[in-house]
């Protein structure tokens, strides 16, 4: 039956070959893009031109001038303010700290993140819930990050002073951040505790890509555990730690918001990163043309190792991919060629040697002790200081800054949380100026986070489908990793240009203002997200819906949109998220509290620094935070997915 | 190269049985393959045996040695995976040379026992290749050079052959064997597809829902199936079954009559004390060397053979018959084989 059926199908073949006319040509043609991908993509790109392009491009006429900021005449010098900070010692220095700080951070976050993937690759009981705590460090905003370390290290009444005290180890207790060098460390180790999640999480789906017959094939093989990490499991994450490598150093060359809230580059300039230099010079002293310099040569740093993986990920991958049962041997097996007697097995082998260093069930009951050791650690690490945080708010005020300090507080109120969500009712505590500023601020953030999310989701949906559908096409390569190079751009370079423009067109404090400014990393954000999505759904949709007799307008609004819901909803979460907890923009694009939001007054608390002011500030935090963790524990998938669609958070 | 004893070997995962109680006895050299539907434990107990997975209870015996609790890595067990997991990053040498390296092995015989496999299998112009410029056919090559290079105590196999195409796959189980043959190796092999099993294996275990049914010599196993379901899995195509109170011969409603179409055939006047039915014809399938009829018995299509179908016609009344050798009974009941 097989025979026949067989010679049928041929004939048919050539039937069709005769009858095709010779001129058709037989190779697949290029591909064809059609016009309304170009009509898909041109909102997105129109305006990550403006919001990302542009600002860019004037950051670089204005690094040419010198200005001055009393008389505001520009003055022009050509790459003078890049010679002048060549040969200032004080760039190069703060270049030396960059360097050290990212190789701090880049190694430390590696490591962590390694442990936390490997253990959370493991099935076992609580594996969710522990995921999640390991995410929240990175879900939350850098502010709270900062803020929350800053009292763990502050120097007379600090949590970490207090818990040496609590252990009776109080003639350890030091000022923690008052020493330089010191200081530089625990920064960058604070750096380390919010991007190892991130790190984790690209590891983790690396790990998960790897077939378990690779692990299982290697274990025959007579591999113990450490041969095959190092012999299997590493090479095979080598492309995923190439990109985390890139993506970890320039987050931690934008680090901002943590040196804002823990050192302002103090002790002295101990830690004055190239991030800050640009920030001082730029903002502190008001000299625009000599700080845009400064932060071009950030970007260019930025995108140098942008391209430096560009490069490396356009070379083909080597791993395996699946074989193919249709495309295979066109020669026959080389065995049955063979007709010889086969050659002898040598007799060079020794006996097998078997390696029994501690017998089975006990070696067994040791990994497993380690394990569970491993996993305890790491949700210490994560959970530990949140759990600080939220314990400290709900500590009365005083209790904070009582010398000498102690973790324990005498009572539990949730005074905090009255002083700052109630401030008008409050009258028999005293209410401060910043702490009446909260509600306003959550509200504001509320109100930005929303329409910048569905606004950038909305316009990135149909970007998105172009770019998965015709990604090969050049135009839409192109443009693709230019959207890519905005996710590198350092947010200070463009904050800068946005700063002074919005002086001209009275945007600043206003939430438009900010909802413009977000757009210029939610929307490439939301195009790639929303792009990756797309690709998940088979082609064969597209073309089904087109012979059903739809026009493409009504496959995406019948067909496709309703497919990739929840693609749309993980996107409208990330870049909530993202807004939310955003600082940098938020503190140079606002004055008053009038457009402020939450990270902006958290930080204000800081600057306005009074003793009984930390429990409201704490209040502030925990409800800053709450958002990222809600997401954390119960929309965990999309936090995942936001990350691993190569989101870069400064 | 060992034999392989099973005792009374359960597994189950959580409260979920997958191997009940199983005995086995793998004789030295042989080649055993285990067969049957997804899901029946199959692969699982090739991986207990591997010391990839733990076993609830029982013993596994490697000539006489108690390996039950000694890790896979001290086995000296080989195993050719189905998706092969040949090592991404490393070259075909490197991959063979792998399980030789982690037992500390002297360079010269790595490369003396890397040059004997590459030789063996074919593989000498693609050495210096990664897996991923190899065709499937290759890297199974690969894989099973990967096994055999280090003269493992025995050589287990999970579906090898299920991701080539049919004719390779074909040429390659008659490599397999031939191997397996001139090295004398101790295989045992698993598989889903009967047909592979019955021509490649010394002796064969037909499992289903993590009990053995039979264990016997292929052909032992086609012409006596202990049980309705060894019956119905081993043979292409598949034993009619007809219900006792259907088929000639005062069988009864507690029976059912199994006959491989093969020995059904067509025919004038049913002998005296053959097994005979009638029906009407209903299709025609041809198959190359013979024609496969399908019958409507009473309701009940009932497959035939015949070597040529001419003047035969859909809607055409006929008669079938089997030598009453070739009938097999079962209970209706509890599925086992009645007659001798």
């Amino acid at each position: 039956m097989s025979a026949t059926g067989a010679l049928d199908k041929a004939d048919g073949v050539t039937a069709q070959a005769v009858n095709r006319p010779l001129a058709q040509p037989l190779r697949p043609q290029r591909m064809r893009v059609p016009g309304f991908a170009y009509l898909t993509v041109a909102p997105t790109l129109l305006v990550v031109a403006i919001v990302v392009g542009g600002p860019l491009v004037y950051s670089f006429y204005l690094s040419l001038h010198r200005t001055n900021p009393i008389t505001k005449k520009w003055l022009f010098v050509g790459f003078g303010n890049y010679a002048a900070a060549i040969g200032n010692a004080d760039f190069w220095a703060a270049i030396g700290r960059t360097v050290y700080f990212a190789g701090f951070t880049l190694v430390g976050s590696t490591m962590l993140g390694m442990a936390m993937a490997l253990v959370l690759n493991q099935r076992f009981l609580g594996r969710g819930l522990l995921r999640s705590f390991v995410l929240i460090p990175w879900a939350m905003a850098p502010v709270s990050v900062g803020v929350l370390w800053s009292f763990v290290y502050a120097g007379d009444y600090g949590a970490l002073t207090g818990l040496l005290d609590d252990l009776g180890l109080g003639r350890y207790a030091m000022p923690w951040l008052g020493d330089g060098f010191r200081a530089l460390n625990l920064v960058a180790l604070t750096q380390v505790w919010s991007q190892a999640p991130l790190t984790a999480l690209m590891l983790l789906a690396g790990l998960q890509s790897m077939p378990d017959s690779l692990r299982r094939a290697a274990m025959l093989d007579g591999a113990g555990p450490v041969a095959r990490f190092f012999a299997i499991t590493l090479p095979w994450l080598k492309p995923n730690l190439l990109f985390i490598s890139i993506v970890t150093t320039i987050n931690s060359l934008m680090a901002f918001d943590i040196l804002w809230i823990m050192t302002r580059g103090g002790p002295g300039a101990a830690t004055t990163v190239l991030s800050w230099l640009g920030y001082l010079t730029a903002f502190q002293f008001l000299r625009f043309g000599e700080g845009a310099a400064l932060l071009y040569f950030l970007t260019a740093l930025s995108f140098l190792l942008a391209i430096v993986y560009f490069v490396v990920f356009s070379q083909r991958s080597r791993r395996v991919h699946p074989p193919s049962a249709a495309v295979d041997d066109a020669q026959p097996a080389l065995l049955a060629a063979r007709v010889r007697k086969p050659p002898a097995p040598p007799a060079s082998l020794g006996a097998y040697r078997v390696r029994r260093a501690l017998p089975a069930p006990l070696s067994r009951a040791l990994g497993r002790g380690g394990f569970i050791l491993l996993a305890f650690i790491i949700f210490l690490w994560s959970a530990l200081p949140v759990l600080a945080l939220v314990l400290m708010s709900l500590t009365p005020a005083s209790d904070l800054i009582r010398t000498p300090p102690t973790l324990v507080p005498s009572t539990l109120t949730l005074q905090n949380f009255h002083t700052v969500l109630l401030p008008q009712s409050g009258a028999q505590f005293s209410t401060s100026v910043q702490a009446r500023r909260v509600p306003l601020s959550i509200f504001n953030s509320f109100v930005v986070g929303a329409s910048v999310s569905v606004i950038c989701v909305a316009l990135g949906l149909f970007a998105g489908y172009a770019f998965a559908r015709f990604g090969k096409a050049r135009f839409f390569r192109a443009s693709l990793w230019a959207l890519l190079l905005t996710r590198m751009t350092p947010a200070l370079t463009l904050v800068l240009p946005f700063f002074i423009c919005y002086r001209t067109l009275s945007l600043i404090d206003t939430r438009t203002g900010l909802i413009i400014a977000y757009s210029s990393f939610l929307l490439p954000l939301s195009a790639w997200m929303m792009r990756s999505y797309f690709e998940g759904v088979p082609m064969s949709l597209d073309r089904a819906a087109l012979i059903d007799g739809c026009s493409w307008f009504t496959m995406m609004t019948r067909v496709l949109i309703p497919v990739v819901r929840p693609g749309i909803v993980a996107a409208i979460i990330f870049c909530f998220l993202a807004s939310w907890n955003e600082f940098l923009f938020a503190l140079i694009l606002t004055s008053t509290p009038q457009a402020q939001t939450i990270p902006v007054v958290i930080s204000g608390f800081l600057s306005q620094a009074q003793f009984y002011e930390y429990g409201p500030m704490f209040a502030a935090s925990v409800l800053s935070i709450l958002p990222p963790v809600l997401v954390a524990f119960f929309f965990q998938r999309f936090l995942v997915q936001g990350a691993l669609s190569g989101a870069v958070k400064g | 190269m060992s034999a392989i004893t099973i005792e009374s070997v359960s597994k189950s995962y959580g409260t979920t049985p997958v191997l009940h109680a199983l005995d086995l006895e793998i004789p030295d050299g042989a080649f055993v393959s285990f067969v049957g539907p997804s899901g029946c434990g199959k692969s699982t107990l090739l991986f207990c045996i591997a010391g990839l997975e733990e076993i609830s209870d029982g013993r596994i015996l490697f000539d006489g040695h108690d390996m039950t609790s000694v890790a896979a890595r001290n086995r000296n067990i080989a195993l050719v995976f189905q998706d092969y997991a040949l090592y991404p990053h490393m070259s075909v040498r490197e991959n063979l040379a792998f399980p030789l390296r982690h037992q500390k092995a002297e360079e010269q015989a790595i490369a003396t026992q890397v040059a004997w496999a590459a030789d063996l299998l074919g593989l000498n112009p693609f050495l210096d290749r990664s897996p991923a410029e190899l065709s499937g056919g290759q890297r199974q090559r690969v894989a099973v050079g990967r096994a055999i290079v280090r003269h493992p105590a025995a050589l287990l196999m999970d579906e090898p052959l299920s991701n080539l195409d049919a004719s390779l796959r074909v040429k390659t189980r008659t490599e397999i064997k031939r191997l397996q043959r001139e090295l004398k190796i101790t295989v045992v092999f698993v598989t889903h597809d009967q047909e592979e099993a019955m021509v490649m294996s010394d002796r064969i275990a037909v499992m289903n829902n993590g009990v053995l049914q039979q264990f016997d010599e292929p052909m032992k196993i086609y012409r006596t199936p202990l049980n309705v379901f060894v019956a119905s899995f081993i043979g292409s195509p598949q034993m009619n079954l007809l219900p006792g109170e259907m088929a000639p011969g005062g069988h009864g409603p507690r029976r059912l009559v199994g006959v491989r179409p093969h020995d059904l055939a067509l025919t004038a006047n049913g002998g005296s004390d053959a097994f005979t039915v009638t029906g009407e014809l209903a299709l025609i399938e041809p198959a190359g060397p013979l024609h496969y009829l399908d019958v409507d018995v009473g309701g009940q299509l009932v497959k035939a053979t015949c070597a040529d179908p001419n003047g035969l016609f859909p809607g055409a009344a006929v008669t079938l018959s089997a030598p009453v050798q070739a009938v097999h009974l079962f209970d209706r009941e509890s599925g086992l084989r009645v007659n001798s």
